[in-house]
């Protein structure tokens, strides 16, 4: 059990577990939450599962934890660690069983006043394009070739084929495809498993809800962004579905066997990781590459399917514009300044989102001048915040939070709440919910988050990303 | 003997397994796993043959049930029972037995090896504790 005498305050928002906690500790652990969170994080396995992230071979100046942080496995969730390229540590783990879970955002024309009519329909007709893929959903099984197109040329192969549009490509993060994905290094069975799921959004926490700017904190950024108060826009939230659990998987057992060759030993087997350069790294890599640019295409499809229900709804002319979609479970190779020195590192983020500052060269054209948008889910019923890129992100690795953070299991949140008092409540506040899971809408009820105000709060005051606006929900969907 | 109890885990499924052989601990994970899945099944039954080879008793614990997963989410079945044709620590060949499935509760991802457990209580009854991300 961890109390405050463990850590060393840094800053107001920042505390740090020395090298000297644990003598496996290659590094020592920071965390960004104030003082009151602190308390909360106290409570469950994550600074244990932080402290065994310091262990990680070629680990480089410290293992992160975001404000949202809570138990996961390996890796806390709202967990970062780079290693050193080319010979450090890349770890399954680290990304995550959802390789690249990912947010983006659409923005319509449209205002509340000019919605409100339609809300119901919209919400309705969003839920029939958009399944879950868990039940019958939408039944197309993409062939092995295709799914291998997808995989290597993701977002700009399904513009080719006439889905969605080339703008899309410029507002995804890596432009939708990631260079070294190669499908040759991906399981049939995990391809198998992504045969029928392009355009689904799977279970848990993943949805698709309709919102409005309720507040602009940065008029200049939110012009940029092409927000404007009252606007409506729609947050989708999913991942690479069964094809990148299916490779996580594969790999994590891959890992395992391959560490006593490379002389790895960890406290925790999720934690399983080879040098990056060695054969099993690569494949590994280039594999979550792959399933990179599937996830990029399942949201475009999503996307796609979207834009079909707007415009049955609301008309030919009807659109919904892409702002940005950024993936908050990756592995990366990008360049940072460590001690003043600039190098190659191998980025991992396990539900922490990258926040890139103004200028850096891998932004989109038209945001270099303000830096990266940062779209940070909440729990249902709760806020949303975009925020951007700050520089002062330069000692978290420009990474920042991805949501809110569980603080009760999905047991107790069964328990506390009834999913029919949930929707209740969500209706007397003007929120529709459309999901057929009673108990989905429990476990995902917004007292079982940790309060999203908070931490925003932590990461606008720390300098990981600075709030842009704040959006409301209007409409909850999960699909069938 | 109770066959399994799911345990408290803030973000996943935790879930402890009993039974009074090995055997029958690997078919009550089994079950565990199958009724997380929350399947709206239908009346038309089905068996499929697996052959699992791991290292140690608790990785192929890991191997059989993601072996059972990847089958479900490929073929949409379900499976709430198995017969096993062979089992040693290392090495099982069976049949999974269950039904076509209409939909899905649960989307279980994936079996994890954190927190992997697998021993014999006093008492003979085997445990075994596992979590599944979700």
């Amino acid at each position: 059990m961890f109390s405050k005498k463990d850590f060393i305050k840094i800053s107001e928002y920042l505390w740090e577990i020395p090298k000297s906690f644990r003598p496996d500790m290659q590094v020592p652990a920071r965390v960004y939450a104030s003082e009151k969170m602190l308390e909360d994080i106290f409570r469950d396995e994550s600074l244990n599962q932080l402290i065994n992230t310091t262990t990680l071979p070629g680990i480089v100046k410290y293992a992160l934890a975001m404000p949202d942080i809570h138990e996961g496995y390996s890796f806390p969730i709202g967990g970062v660690a780079a290693t050193k390229y080319p010979d450090g540590a890349i770890s399954p783990g680290g990304v995550g069983y959802d390789i690249s879970c990912s947010v983006r955002l659409l923005k319509s024309e449209y205002t509340e006043k000019e919605i409100r009519p339609y809300l119901d329909k919209l919400a309705t007709e969003i839920q029939k394009e958009v399944p879950s893929g868990l039940g019958r959903g939408r039944q197309i099984k993409l062939s092995i070739e295709e799914i291998n197109r997808i995989l290597e040329r993701g977002v700009p192969y399904l513009v080719e084929k006439g889905y969605g549009e080339k703008e899309d490509i410029e507002n995804c993060e890596e432009r939708g495809r990631m260079e070294e994905a190669d499908a040759s290094c991906i399981s049939e069975r995990a391809k198998n498993r992504g045969r029928d799921q392009l355009g689904t959004l799977g279970s848990g926490n993943h949805f698709c809800e309709i919102q409005k700017v309720e507040t602009i904190f940065d008029e200049k950024t939110a012009e940029v962004f092409g927000l404007f108060k009252d606007q409506i826009v729609i947050m989708v939230h999913c991942g690479s579905r069964g094809l990148g659990h299916q490779i996580a998987t594969d790999y994590i057992r891959i890992m395992m066997k391959a560490m006593p060759k490379y002389g790895i030993k960890l406290p925790d087997r999720e934690l399983a990781c080879v040098p990056f350069n060695s054969p099993e790294g690569q494949r590994y890599f280039k594999a979550m590459c792959a399933a990179a640019s599937y996830s990029w295409s399942n949201r475009h499809m999503i996307t796609h399917y979207i834009r079909e229900a707007w415009k049955n709804v609301l008309g030919g002319k009807a659109n919904l514009k892409l702002v940005y979609d950024v993936a908050h479970n990756i592995a990366k190779v990008e360049e940072h300044e460590v001690d003043g020195k600039k190098m190659k590192l191998i980025v991992h983020r396990k539900g922490a989102t990258r926040a890139f500052p103004p200028g850096h060269p891998d932004l989109p054209e038209k945001y270099k001048g303000v830096g990266q948008p940062v779209l940070l889910p909440s729990s249902m019923g709760t806020p949303s915040y975009i925020l951007v890129g700050q520089k002062e992100g330069k000692e978290a690795f420009y990474t920042t939070a991805h949501g809110s953070g569980r603080r009760m299991s999905r047991h107790a949140a069964i328990r506390r709440f009834s999913g029919g008092v949930v929707i209740q409540n969500l209706k007397q506040r003007g929120i529709i919910v459309k999901c057929h899971s009673l108990r989905g809408i429990a476990e995902e009820a917004s007292g079982a988050y940790k309060d999203v105000e908070e931490v925003v709060e932590v990461i606008h005051q720390a300098g990981l990303s600075k709030k842009v606006a704040r959006l409301t929900p209007l409409a909850v969907i999960k699909g069938e | 003997m109770e066959k399994y109890k799911i345990l408290e885990h803030k973000a996943d499924l935790k879930i402890r397994a009993f039974g009074k052989t090995k055997q029958n601990l690997f078919s009550n994970a089994l079950l565990a796993m199958s009724d997380s899945q929350r399947a709206e099944v239908s009346n038309q039954k089905t068996k499929r043959e697996i052959k699992v080879k791991s290292p140690n008793l608790s990785l192929l614990l890991v191997d059989f049930l993601s072996e059972a997963l990847y089958l479900s989410q490929v073929n949409k079945e379900v499976y709430k029972d198995v017969e096993f044709k062979k089992f040693s620590d290392t090495e099982i060949e069976a049949e999974l037995i269950g039904n076509e499935t209409k939909s899905f509760g649960e989307d279980i991802k994936a079996i994890t090896y954190h927190d992997l457990e697998i021993y014999q209580e006093g008492n003979g009854i085997w445990q075994a504790t596992i979590l599944f991300d979700i």
